[in-house]
Order: structure tokens, then sequence, then C-alpha cells
């Protein structure tokens, strides 16, 4: 008689769960384990940059996983448009009389804030610097944008704006990464590392501080620390998830009042063109997630994609590193087990099993982090894990020979014989 | 028991067909107005719109719209748009981040990456050159020289308009006098055959030409080298030379096509793809790659 199809499914699953769990208790399993750390760290631990020399290392450096679920996989594809919060007003190639009378167009539409995401790097003709001066200090609800920098006395101090004055809101716009690095984390708030009375804020933290106190309250408690950018909206020639509104439609009265009344105006420069990369910053949106790439997003809707995370409250969480350590040594000792007993028992397959292994886990593993981030904005690093099992596998060879030394020289008790193959 | 879930189906069937997709105006260009509640208005940007309005968009204006804040869409015609009509527009696709993994995964390894050789798209789509100005008429950046030797099957100079336009003006100039155009003419389709202008021009010399909507200029000048027929020949001779020792016919017309086509003798490229489709008609890559061919320069 043939065997019903879940007893069938039960006996499968009871001999694969045979062949993880046969030498999970083994010393050997449990040692090996500990080899494969201690390869990890001493291998960490030697004082040269081989990464110079290693074409995958440093194509690969700026490589996150997770940057494939928004380039391959649809991720944030369907977030709505931003039609309560934000709205971004392009200035274009507006000089800065221009950008004045935008300013001053901006703020007849009773923005709640509005923010000038443009650096201002010293005085250039008198009489359209006293436009765009007299503006900024007409409108009282905006922030402007410097970067922070160390003095010579090594004080973190607001610069780059021939604007700012002591009645101005600003906030910084620069991110902790260099121009070839994606953008993933920035500092709400910079304490001085001398002086901690000094706090400077971010663009995106003054900015929602005037519009969204509650929200304001629960990122001042981020402050110095690295925030994960959550990116949930774009705007390309496909997508438009923020209302951009061209300043020559805002100065024509081209537009309803309802797109600004009461909301963050963020007034800076858009272009969508792939080949203009002026304040284009790279993002994990970019279409290629790994690889050579262009910018692909402008700065000010870096600073909306956090604004938006701020007021939505949607931060990512970032599993500890203890965490993912922990993950990977029970992922490594499971892993252990299960080869060890091929080596041990079907050594034939040994080799075959461990390849198909290793790129299943690699599928799998990748899969979890997305549908973590994805799901529950929780940010796992497995690349630990992928690690161990690539280790294991050549790990065996080292400790198999280890034991049989340890078990001639100390009696050491192995399941490892002498020439095992 | 039953009566209550069937109450709960048409209740729920009768909600999602009363449900009102909301449109907002994103962005729009030239003329466009808004009628709602028989009230005629100009259209502004980020005005949030009814499924009952109706949208109105005069020649030459165009208008984006995004449905329930997250399906885009645009009119770029003239016409009278009713919104309760798009609907369908918009529908959003929503497969699961892991659904598409599973099919990414899938895809990557059971598509083969294939070569520079057969994707001629991926091999040529660096060529080019700067443009200038803005009009409404695009002139694809392949077309930005051509090299004519003359005769050979019937080759289009085309091109793409961003108006409603429906008359358009060719005109060719000589390479010493581009101001005062050597032959002009009016068409009312989107291309001109080179064989219409082939008697205009002379071989050995080279020519530009431009097409613009009727009544507007355009800045954007094409190169055409009406080359000698010995010259052509020498390519060709040198093209053939550098096929491999067991080139069967096909493989040698594909590849004399694929060289000709990287050098601009768009025409002749023509011709030979056409001869390795007929060769090997089984081949896949001849017959595809002809189609795009086909394709891309207009040829009907």
């Amino acid at each position: 008689m043939k065997k019903p199809l879940h007893k069938h499914i039960g006996y499968q699953a009871r001999k694969m769960h045979g062949h993880f769990t046969k030498y999970l208790y083994e010393r050997d399993t449990i040692f090996a384990t500990i080899w494969v750390f201690l390869f990890i760290i001493i291998l960490g631990s030697i004082p040269l940059n081989l990464g110079s020399l290693n074409p995958i290392k440093l194509g690969l450096k700026d490589l996150d996983m997770n940057d494939m679920s928004y380039s391959k996989l649809g991720k944030a594809q369907n977030t709505p448009i931003d039609t309560s919060n934000i709205v971004v007003i392009n200035i274009g190639q507006a000089d800065r009389e221009g950008i004045a009378a935008i300013i001053n167009k901006t703020a007849s539409f009773k923005p709640k804030v509005m923010g000038l995401d443009v650096i201002f790097n010293g005085p250039r003709d008198a009489a359209k610097d006293s436009l765009l001066r007299e503006a900024i200090q007409r409108n009282k609800n905006l922030v402007v944008a410097v970067k922070i920098e160390t003095d010579s006395s090594d004080k973190l101090i607001p610069t780059e704006n021939f604007f700012l004055n002591n009645s101005s809101y600003y906030g910084y716009v620069n991110f902790p990464n260099d121009d070839k690095e994606t953008v993933r984390y920035y500092f709400p708030f910079k304490k001085d590392d001398h002086d901690k009375q000094i706090v400077l804020p971010s663009f995106s933290s003054s900015l929602v501080k005037l519009y969204d106190t509650t929200a304001y309250n629960k990122i001042k408690k981020k402050a110095d620390s690295k925030v994960i950018v959550n990116y949930t909206r774009n705007v390309t020639e496909r997508k438009k998830q923020y209302l951009v509104i061209e300043g020559e439609d805002l100065l024509m009265d081209n537009i309803d009042s309802s797109a600004i009344n009461g909301r963050i105006a963020l007034l800076a420069y858009v272009n969508l063109s792939p080949n203009d990369i002026e304040d284009k910053k790279f993002t994990p949106m970019n279409e290629k997630f790994a690889g050579k790439s262009h910018p692909d997003m402008n700065g000010i809707f870096v600073h909306a994609n956090i604004i938006s995370m701020v007021l939505e409250k949607n931060y990512v969480k970032k599993l500890p590193s203890w965490v993912n350590w922990l993950i990977s040594v029970l992922v490594c000792w499971l892993f252990m087990s299960f080869f060890i007993r091929y080596y041990l028992e079907s050594h034939i397959w040994f080799h075959l099993v461990a390849k198909i292994i290793q790129v299943a886990s690699a599928i799998l593993f990748v899969w979890l982090g997305i549908h973590l981030f994805d799901r529950y904005r929780l940010k796992v690093d497995m690349k630990m894990s992928l690690l161990v099992i690539i280790m294991a596998v050549d790990v065996i060879y080292f400790y198999e020979a280890w034991a049989v030394w340890m078990h001639k020289k100390f009696n050491y008790k192995t399941v490892f014989k002498p020439h095992h193959h | 028991m039953k009566k209550l879930q069937l109450f709960t189906l048409l209740f729920s069937l009768t909600l999602a067909a009363s449900a009102q997709n909301n449109f907002l105006l994103y962005s729009f260009k030239g003329n466009v107005s808004v009628v709602e509640n028989n009230v005629e208005s100009k259209a502004k940007v980020g005005k949030p719109l009814a499924s009952t309005a109706t949208v109105k968009v005069a020649a030459g204006g165009a208008v984006t719209l995004i449905c329930n804040e997250a399906a885009m869409f645009t009119f770029t015609k003239a016409g009278t748009y009713a919104l309760n009509k798009f609907g369908d527009s918009c529908r959003v696709s929503s497969s699961s981040v892991s659904a598409n993994y599973v099919k990414y995964v899938w895809a990557s390894m059971t598509k083969p990456t294939g070569s520079a050789g057969s994707n001629r798209k991926a091999y040529m789509n660096t060529v080019g050159a700067v443009s200038r100005s803005i009009n409404n008429i695009w002139i694809d950046p392949r077309l930005d020289t051509l090299n004519y030797p003359g005769g050979g099957p019937e080759f289009p100079l085309s091109w793409k308009s961003y108006s409603d336009a429906k008359d358009f003006d060719f005109s060719l100039y000589s390479s010493d006098n581009i101001s005062t155009a050597i032959h002009s003419t009016s068409v009312n389709k989107l291309k001109i055959p080179i064989g219409d202008i082939a008697n205009k021009m002379k071989q050995g010399n080279s020519y530009f030409w431009t097409a613009s909507v009727k009544g507007e200029e355009n800045d954007e000048l094409k190169i055409i080298n009406y080359v000698t027929k010995e010259t052509y020949a020498a390519v060709l001779d040198a093209i053939k030379k550098q096929g491999a020792a067991f080139e069967a016919p096909a493989e040698q017309a594909y590849r004399i096509g694929f060289m000709l086509e990287d050098a601009h003798y768009l025409s002749e490229a023509y011709t030979y793809y056409t001869k390795a489709a007929t060769l090997d008609t089984a081949n896949a890559l001849y017959r595809s790659t002809l189609m795009s061919f086909k394709k891309d320069y207009e040829i009907k």
C-alpha cells in the first residue's frame, strides 16, 4: 500500500531534521564553529588594508542587499504622493533676485514653514543680494541651509550661508558620507566634540521643529546619533511621490493655493534629467544597486524623505551588532553540524551539497533581510551569517587535521578519523 | 447565515462600485482648463479633482494627473477628457516584495546575459551628440550621421513630433551653406524616403538635413554623407575580410549588417539584416534584430 502524502512529507522532514541535528551537540561541531569565528577575528585583525587590491571588495564597498528591494522588487513603488505635508518648489536656475521673488511668492500662499536648500557662499550682485536678504529677513518661518564645519579652534560652526543672521532659522545640509557613497544615514543634530552646549540642527530637524512639535520631540531624543534614512518616496520621470511646483508656474499664479497652504514648502533645485547630476546624491533608490551608476536623487528629495520619516514616525530599526553576531553563531553551529554529517557519512556528495547549500542560503538570507526590512522596517545584517556558511566548508578541513593531531597528542575525542579521505 | 454572507458580499460590491477615484492635477503645459460642476476654470497645479471633473487640453498642451495618490498618467493630445472614464488608469500593481524577489532571482538565474553582438541596442546606445535648444521635433541620435552610397532599399529619414502637427518641413543643406536650403519640401508623415532627395545631392559630398513642424524652425542638423560607390565598396570589403574562417552565409550577413550599422551605413545594414533573416529563418536573433531595426528607423 502506498504511503499517504502527509506521512511521506513528515518522513522527509524528519530525515532532513536528522541531517541538521545528528552532530549538533558533538564537541567537534562546537569547536569547529569556534574555529570559524577565530578565523574571522584573526583575518579581520591583520593590520593591512588588503581590500585596495581586491576588486570585489572595492566594487561591493557600498553594497547593501536591501537596496535591491527598491530597484528590482518594487518597494516604495506604491507609496502615495504626499498631499498633506511637503511640497517642493523648483527654483531652477534662478539667480538671487529670482530666488527672492520665489520665496516671497511662496510665502504669499501661507505655508507653515519654508526651507531654502541653497548654499550662498559670499556676496554677488549687491542689489540682488539686498533683495534676497530682505526676503529672508521678512519671512520668519524660513529655514536656510548651512554646512557644518569645524573652525581653527575645532569648534563646530555653521558656514557657507552669506545671508545667515542671528534671527534666521538654519539647518545643516551635509550628510555623513562622501559624494560617491550612498546616503543611508544622517545626524538629526550634531554636538560639538568639546563643548556639549553647542548643538546644531540638521535642515530637516529645523523644519520639523517649526512644523510638528510632537515629531520634533521624538527626533530630538536621537541627538547626535546616526539615524538610518527610510526612503519611501521619489520623484522621477515615471513616478511622482512629492508634488513639485516649477518656479515659473508659481510666479505666474498657476498654482492651487491648497498645494502650499499650511505645508512645508521646500525651495530647491530639481532636475529630473539623469544627465544633470547637480546636487544629486546616490540613494538606495538608485536603479542600479551595485556597480557604477549616476547619482539618482536631488538632495532636496533626500531631505524630504527624512522629513516624511520623522513626521510619519516610520524610522528604520537596526538590530544591534551583538544580535547579528548571535544569529551568525547559531547559523554557523547549525550548518556546521549539517556539513560534518555529509563530510563523514556521505563524503562523495559533500562538496556538491555544500555548494548548493551555500547558494540556497545566500538566496534565503538575502530574502530574509529584505523581508524584515520591507515588512517590519528592521535592518538585519545577514552578511556575517553568509560569511560563516562560506567559511565553514573550508574550516572543516582545517579542523579535521587539528582534531586528529589533538587526538594523537592529547587523546582528544573526535568523530574525525586519521586520513579520513 | 448564508443570507448574512450574501448581504455582506453585495454590500461590499456596492461599496467598491461606488468608490470614487480622486485625482490630483500634478502639472500642465499650454492651455489646459478644468470643468467642475459645469464651471470651467483655468488648470492649476496641485488642484484636487473629483472623478466627475472634465479636463480640456488645447492643441500643444499636456496635463499630468495622479489618481488616488498613486497612479500617474498624462494627456498629451488636444481634447476633452471626462475623468470618470479613466478608472483603469488608476490601477497600480500590488505584488509583494517577496513575490518579486522570487521572480527576480528566478529570472536572473535562468536568463542568459547575452553579449554585445546579440544586442545591438546595448552595444550602440552611446551613439549621439549633444543637442541644443528645445523644439517640437526629436530626431533619433542614431541618425546623427548617415553614410549613403545611393541605391539599395528604401530607407527613411525619420523624426518624432511632440506636438499634434500634421505637416512638417524637411530641408536639405549643403555642408558649406547652412543658411539657405538647397531643397525644401513639406510632408505629412514623420519621415521622408532618402531616395526622394538623392537626386538633389552629388556623390562624394556631405549635406545637412533637418525637419521641423510646419512654420517652425529646428536648428538641429543631421549629416548625410553621400559617399561614392568606391568608398562604400572599400568599407564593405574591409568588413568582409574580418570574418571567421568558417562563417555561414547567414552569420556573415548578420555580422556585416551589424558592422555596417555601426559604421552608419544604415540603408545597407538593412539589406544585410534582411539577408541574414532570410537565409536562416529559424534564427530568432536575426529575426528579432531585423524587426527591431525596422522599428527603430521607421521602416515599414
